[in-house]
């Protein structure tokens, strides 16, 4: 079927309405930093991490009732029936907050939330569009792909705002950065018109194979972002990085930062092994082989061994916590090298898929 | 054990109280070796040496640079080409890098996948591998089968605590916790110490098998990439419209037999290519992209059993007697007749040329070695859509053949065929042939003495040579087989490893205790607590849920009680807190010290967990 041209124009135009709408959210995300208040006794509860928390857990009383539940450590929080809890770690309402008690800040975080959501309305279509005046997955070249991850990745962060009812917001700022760059790139750089098939690629493999792989792409991105911020933040609480700390203070604490990266990374690892193991079934069918260290399925087998190492690091003594998030972060620089640089350079079989 | 000790030790020092002192493994919730801290000198002796040699082997911190050390040694086999993947590069690397291409050689790193130094790592990950989970799932095989363990006595000190007081008897208390938890797919037991009686319940066993379905099918994974590199094979080869190829050793263009197949084991199909059709981009954007591959075979998968027919396209390859065909390139095979000098047909046929670009642009040589009076040989270029711009060299525009054209040179001599190696057959040995002076009216510019013939033209060839007539185009296809007996045990091991690994990432492993301890005023005291390894997955809400359930379900009495209850629970928690609290005011002072303590935390938390979890109670 023949390109449609309208609706490719159209997906042209969402892609740029998109591109400023997360600018603007970009900039109230700044703003939100800006104005947090900078409150001493934060700046102190952030510094001190975890430990402070647990001094809060004698507070509160269980009045008029019948059972107590004590979770260790944390504040007393009444449940269904009068019931108290209380929790060894802070739960996240515990946690700084990026605008702090600074009503102007608020404002501007939810504001950038607004644009945020409306920027990802414009991609989703933009992304839609691309496939609907194409008649295909719109995700068949780099440039495609760029605006499909940058979309995994803003979903993957809409997805934790709406899990975690607000609380992530902090990922914002770095989130909306990385959308950005990566969106305005594809569109400025590896823009493409939109194209039929080479029968090499008309499969629909390309769907499972290729959706699997960018929502991974997508997620890991925003893991890499909680875990750049998780060593940033554990500087701050060590001491170091001195003048930033008052707005790093504002920052979940290191441990809630990890735990975030943490489960994203769990959450998508499986999902990854699955794209592997789809572009193989895909390869067999294609090609005769299922594997031949071909630089992409290598590159593949690199970030998947990465990542594995990552989740050994973290069961393994004297490797959890700041080594395992660098085992993290080289992880993700491997899956952007088997994006950007396997791509362009390294001519494998996969090298149709075009600039 | 001593490394066990050495975890106890610091365990000790770092517990509030004395707690940690009655550490014990039973208690563990996971399986995963605990002695990782510090590698401990070895003892003497060379069993003892043995023994701790393989312990360091299946330890996590070894499995842990094994996969760096997988992961980098992967790098330059992407980085340099590969003879696995295309042994053409590699000569053209030698070619351009004459001075450490041999240096390189010798490293193997042109062959990474196949190296030695490659398989020592995945051997060394893979032992490590066995020698770590086959204990696991031994240990995991038997925690499945025992109760869960007994009540710590202070339940109070595990992470989630939930309590009130109750008139019901403590048998009705035990009999819907039990209930209550067995509904909620908890394995439970029941005894009695500390003063009352228990009920402990466990689930999320699943979580451990998950793991260890992961990792053994890591192996079988293995296994079966072995099965199919033994006993597997690969060929190509190169058919021509209308013509086919068997199944034997001969019959192949390039054949990759795995070490444990002989000539004997290729099955015997026969297949053949009726047509080949392929269609091309015609709009501007694309013009001339490959669209639709369909190549019309026929088969049979012995050389007795009936024919059928099929379609094979990219992505949708046949399966032939256990072997699959696969739709590899395609091109144009020129039909043409050759004439010597007495009139005789001594060439007659299609002749497969390579393609040199996308617009199918072909270059090949035609040959005709038993020409009389000289042998005679042509080469040069197919052009499937001829194209002329004013007085250039033609070129092609389309893919498809829709004005086909030959531009040849002409030779004449020995071609130099029973010269023991291999000839190529795409291009004519030239060394001791003469070129023939053409002076062909439709020569191309710039080379007077190539031929430019369009379709059934012919072209007589001086001194009364010959003549060569350009009569058809056919088109040929490459089919590539493959046959891979571990393929299906793969893919299998693969979809195991999926699911386990979605169950031992998603699944929680936790554990609820229900104490009922009897009051001096004739009432029950009703304890629940709860404990997880999963990190950050404390079972708050199950707690809660199941103290509401209870309650609702037992009537609450005296609520004052519960209250004083609680107020001992604070004081005790206060305790603690003011302890932490002190820390809180040292890490303001040395802020370095607060994440060692953070930490420290964390691991006494988890060693405290275990201790209570697994002491029995008196
Ligand atoms: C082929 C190499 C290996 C790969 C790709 C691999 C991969 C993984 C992955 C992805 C996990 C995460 C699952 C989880 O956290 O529950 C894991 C966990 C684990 N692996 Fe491996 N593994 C490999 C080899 C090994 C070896 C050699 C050992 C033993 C020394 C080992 C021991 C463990 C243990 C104990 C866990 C569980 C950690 C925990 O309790 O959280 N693995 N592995």
């Amino acid at each position: 079927m023949p390109i449609d041209s309208t609706l490719a124009n159209d997906s042209n135009i969402f892609i740029v309405l998109a591109l400023v709408a997360y600018a603007i959210a970009f900039i109230a995300y700044c703003a939100e930093w800006a104005f947090g208040s900078k409150d001493p006794a934060q700046r102190v509860a952030a510094a001190v991490g975890s430990s402070v928390r647990v001094v809060t857990q004698s507070r509160g009383a269980v009045k008029a009732s019948a059972i107590t539940v004590t979770v260790n450590g944390a504040p007393d929080e009444p449940s269904g029936g009068g019931v108290t809890v209380l929790t060894r770690t802070a739960p996240e309402s515990e946690e700084p907050t990026v605008a702090g008690d600074s009503i102007r800040a608020e404002v501007m975080g939810r504001f950038a939330v607004m644009a945020t959501l409306i920027g990802f309305g414009f991609h989703a279509g933009g992304v839609l569009l691309r496939g609907l005046a194409a008649h295909r997955v719109p995700w068949a070249n780099m440039y495609e792909f760029s605006c499909a991850a940058a979309l995994a990745m803003a979903a993957a962060y809409v997805v934790l705002l709406a899990v975690r009812r607000g609380s992530a917001r902090w990922l914002g700022l770095p989130v909306s950065f990385v959308v950005l760059v990566t969106l305005g790139l594809a569109y400025t750089v590896l823009y493409a018109p939109a194209e039929e098939l080479v029968p090499a690629l008309n499969s629909y493999w390309l769907y499972i194979h290729v959706t699997a792989a960018m929502i991974s792409t997508g997620a890991y991105g925003v893991a890499s972002v909680a875990t750049a911020l998780y060593l940033v933040k554990l500087a701050v609480e060590e001491g170091k990085l001195r003048r930033l700390a008052p707005s790093l203070g504002r920052l979940p604490s290191s441990v809630a930062l990890d735990r975030m990266a943490y489960r994203v990374i769990a959450f998508i690892f499986p999902l990854w092994t699955f794209a592997v193991i789809a572009g193989a079934i895909w390869a067999e069918k294609a090609w005769g082989r299922y594997w031949g260290w071909d630089p992409k399925e290598t590159w593949s087998f690199i970030v998947w061994v990465v990542y594995a190492a990552y989740l050994h690091a973290r069961a393994t003594h004297g490797w959890k916590g700041k080594a395992a998030a660098w085992i993290a972060l080289v992880a993700f620089a491997c899956v952007l090298f088997n994006y950007f640089v396997v791509n362009t350079l390294l001519a494998g079989q996969h090298s149709y898929a075009g600039l | 054990m001593s490394e066990q000790t050495a975890t106890e030790t610091e365990a000790e020092t770092e517990a509030p109280d004395g707690v940690v002192s009655h550490l014990e493994e039973a208690g563990r919730l996971t399986t995963q070796p605990r002695a990782e801290r510090g590698i401990n000198l070895p003892r003497l002796g060379s069993l003892g040496m043995l023994r701790w040699m393989w312990r360091q082997l299946t330890s996590m911190r070894i499995a842990l640079i094994l996969l760096f050390l997988l992961s980098l040694a992967a790098i330059p086999g992407s980085l340099l080409p590969q003879r696995e993947i295309d042994p053409a590069k590699v000569d053209q690397f030698f070619i351009a890098h004459p001075g450490w291409a041999p240096f390189l050689d010798r490293l193997e790193l042109f062959d990474v996948f196949e190296s030695v130094w490659f398989g020592a790592i995945y051997t060394l990950l893979f032992i490590s591998l066995v020698g770590c989970i086959v204990p696991r799932s031994f240990a995991h095989f038997k925690a499945m089968r025992a109760a869960p363990v007994a009540a710590p006595r202070n339940l109070r000190r595990l992470p989630v605590h939930a309590s009130f007081t109750t008139a019901a008897s403590a048998d009705d208390a035990l009999a819907a916790a039990r209930a209550r938890l067995r509904k909620r797919r908890f394995r439970t037991s029941a005894g009695s110490g500390a003063g009352g009686r228990w009920i402990s319940a466990e689930k999320g066993y699943l979580r451990e098998s998950g793991n260890l379905l992961f990792h053994l099918s890591l192996v079988g994974l293995l296994i079966a990439v072995a099965i199919g590199h033994f006993f597997g094979f690969k060929g190509a080869v190169l058919v021509t419209q209308g013509s086919g190829f068997s199944d034997t050793v001969a019959g192949y263009d390039s054949l990759t037999m795995g070490q444990l197949v002989g000539p004997s084991d290729l099955p015997p199909f026969q297949i053949s290519l009726n047509n080949f059709s392929a269609t091309y981009e015609t709009a501007e954007a694309q013009y001339g992209a490959p669209r639709t591959f369909n190549a019309y075979v026929t088969y049979k998968s012995t050389p007795t059993s009936k024919a059928a027919n099929d379609d094979l396209q990219v992505n949708e390859p046949i399966t032939v007697n256990g072997t699959r065909i696969y739709l590899e390139s395609h091109g144009y095979a020129p039909v043409v007749t050759v004439r010597d000098g007495k009139g005789d047909v001594v060439f007659d046929g299609p002749v497969v040329f390579l393609e040199q670009n996308a617009m199918f642009t072909s270059s090949g040589a035609i040959k005709a070695p038993d020409a009389q009076p000289q042998g005679l040989g042509f080469q040069g270029f197919f052009l499937p859509d001829e194209a002329q711009l004013d007085g250039s060299m033609p070129f092609s525009d389309f893919p498809a053949a829709d004005h086909p054209m030959l531009i040849l040179n002409a030779y004449a001599g020995n071609l130099n065929m029973n010269g023991g190696e291999d000839q190529n057959v795409y291009t004519l040995d030239t060394s001791q042939m003469k070129q023939l002076q053409l002076k062909s009216p439709n020569a191309p510019a710039g080379d007077a003495n190539a031929m430019m013939l369009n379709l059934h033209q012919t072209q007589k060839l001086p001194n009364g040579l010959g003549s060569i007539t350009f009569d058809g185009v056919d088109q040929w296809v490459q089919f590539n087989t493959a046959y891979d007996p571990g393929q299906s045990m793969a893919l299998v091991c693969a979809v195991l490893a999926i699911l386990g690994l979605i169950g031992s990432l998603g699944i929680r492993r936790r554990r609820i205790w229900v104490r009922v301890t009897a009051r001096p005023d004739g009432t029950a005291l009703v304890e629940v607590a709860g404990l997880a390894r999963t990190e950050g997955a404390t079972p708050t809400a199950e707690v809660t849920a199941t103290a509401e359930t209870l309650a609702q379900r037992l009537g609450v009495t005296d609520p004052a009680e519960a209250d004083k209850e609680a107020q001992t629970e604070r004081d005790a928690q206060t305790e603690q807190s003011e302890e932490i609290d002190q820390d809180a005011d040292e890490a303001d002072a040395q802020p370095t010290a607060t994440t060692a303590r953070i930490n420290n935390d964390e691991q006494t938390d988890e060693q405290t967990d275990d201790a209570l979890a697994g002491r029995p109670t008196e």
